[in-house]
């Protein structure tokens, strides 16, 4: 038995605060997949090192990104940090949870990527004079990259889903957090619940579409 | 022989009619069971003792309910932020839920006159330097995301044009940022910052002073065209009042001036 009335004008009127609040869930998905990027190449460079201390803590940040849950990630980032007087804003909170998740993910798709790349390679770049890191840097990587790519864009949709996580930790600018205020303020939850629903579905759709493209554009033969 | 099957018909259609019009009272006093959204990290309205079982004003008052209606109370744990959801779903009767009866929200739910007043006060960390409601113009301040004091501090923190406003989901969310530094200072009702403050489970903080927001008049809510049970809670808070159970549970689970219930000027 659900006994509801709709009242839809009222969270079409609030359309523009919740597009608001889009834009900096992109903004938060975007700068995390970029950070989260870089620090995977650096974790996937770790672990090929050889060197068993850079090795071992590349191991160990993939283990807990990739076994623990994502809320626990970023309430540690705002309030474990917070326990040792580190204080980070739930922006920047927000942020470095999820690059920290998206790093622990991104240096998996790289291991699978690299397995896929025969080793000959490395010993044909090295044979020609290269150093190892020149090697991978112009053989391995680019094809890492390629391979690498559809995947990633799930951990880029996984990314902007996750913002939503945000509201634990005092988070009231992006979508979820508008979306939460809006519910709280007049009790309509599930009409701006449905609609933040249709904006998550129509960013993450248009993220997925978008990266297929410039994958069919990019790595065509 | 026409006629009669007509008045037959006529018969078992109002017979039908009648038995869909059971309301939700009936529904309550049939099933046997009242079911009470209550916030249960929000003490002394509701929250756990030691061995779990839900406790305070809020837990008592659900508990007088179910006893006046002759049924059994069963308390269902809601946050704040899921009392509608929890009301709509069927998954609760009766929100007691220390609830600000706002003109917004009346749209959605039905709210019956006060069951209770709040006042709010200002609690502070003690490095933050504030001593009052003023002082915290241009700091970082936070409350708990959907209530009544949020919703005031925050457009308070938009007309002063600075500083920041921080809404988190939970109570203790809120007092363990504060705690910590991370916001400097928060409004909440002052039953909840005394007993939050005297856990002793935060350190640092201390209640500063009165916050002046209007009184936060707190109601019960069902259904909103659920009119029979309205009237029913209205009457049962009216009671509550009248047989001296509100000053007692009060007394029990507060302390101090009794909250005057009633708006002078004007009937509700």
């Amino acid at each position: 038995m659900f006994n509801y009335t709709f009242h839809w004008n009222q969270a079409l009127r609030s359309l523009p605060q919740m597009l608001d609040g889009a834009l900096v869930t992109l903004q938060i998905a975007i700068l995390s997949m970029a950070i989260g990027l870089a620090i995977a190449i650096a974790l996937t460079l770790f672990r090929l090192s050889g060197n068993r201390i850079l090795s071992g803590f590349a191991t160990t940040w993939v283990e807990v990104a990739r076994n623990t849950p994502a809320l626990f990630q970023i309430y540690m980032a705002h309030f474990g940090l917070g326990n040792f007087g580190i204080h980070l804003s739930p922006y920047t909170a927000l942020l470095v949870g999820i690059a920290f998740n998206n790093a622990g993910y991104l240096a998996e798709n790289f291991r699978g990527a690299l397995k896929a790349i025969p080793d000959t390679q490395t010993r044909a770049g090295r044979s020609l004079g290269m150093t190892s890191l020149q090697a991978f840097r112009w053989i391995i990587m680019p094809q890492m990259l390629r391979i690498a790519f559809l995947p990633a864009t799930n951990q880029m949709v996984w990314a902007i889903l996750m913002t939503s996580l945000g509201v634990t930790v005092g988070m009231n600018t992006d979508l979820a957090g508008v979306t939460q205020e809006l519910n709280a303020r007049s009790f309509r939850t599930f009409e701006f619940f449905a609609l933040a629903a249709v904006i998550y579905y129509v960013i993450a759709k248009a993220v997925t579409l978008a990266a297929r493209a410039f994958a069919w554009r990019m790595f065509r033969y | 022989m026409k006629a009669s099957v007509i008045a037959l018909g006529l018969l078992a259609a109002t017979a039908l009619t009648s038995q869909a019009h059971a309301d939700k009272l009936d529904d309550i006093i049939a099933s046997g069971t009242l079911r009470c959204a209550v916030v249960l990290d929000f003490p002394p309205m509701g929250s756990r003792d030691e061995s779990n079982n839900p406790i305070g004003f809020d837990v008592d008052y659900c508990n007088d309910l179910a006893k006046a209606l002759g049924v059994t109370a069963e308390i269902v744990e809601t946050p704040f932020p899921e009392r509608i959801p929890a009301l709509m779903s069927g998954r609760v009767d009766v929100g007691v839920a220390s609830t600000s009866d706002t003109l917004e929200r009346a749209k959605t739910v039905g709210m019956s006159v006060p069951y209770f007043a709040f006042e709010m006060a200002v609690t502070a960390n003690d490095k933050s330097g504030i001593k009052s409601f003023e002082d915290m113009k241009g700091k970082i301040v936070g409350a708990t995301a959907g209530t009544f004091e949020a919703i005031a501090l925050e457009k308070q923190v938009k007309e002063w044009g600075t500083g920041e406003f921080r809404p988190y989901q939970t109570q203790a969310d809120v007092f363990l940022a504060l705690s910590q530094g991370q916001i400097d200072a928060t409004v909440s009702t002052s039953t909840v910052a005394q007993a939050n403050v005297k856990t002793g489970k935060f350190a640092g903080i201390s209640v500063v002073g009165k916050a002046p927001f209007d009184v936060d008049y707190v109601s019960l809510f069902t259904n909103r065209e659920e009119y029979g049970l309205i009237n029913y809670l209205n009457l049962f808070i009216n009671q509550q009042v009248r047989t001296g159970r509100y000053a007692e549970l009060y007394e029990k689970w507060v302390g101090g001036e009794l909250p005057d219930l009633t708006v002078n000027g004007v009937y509700r």
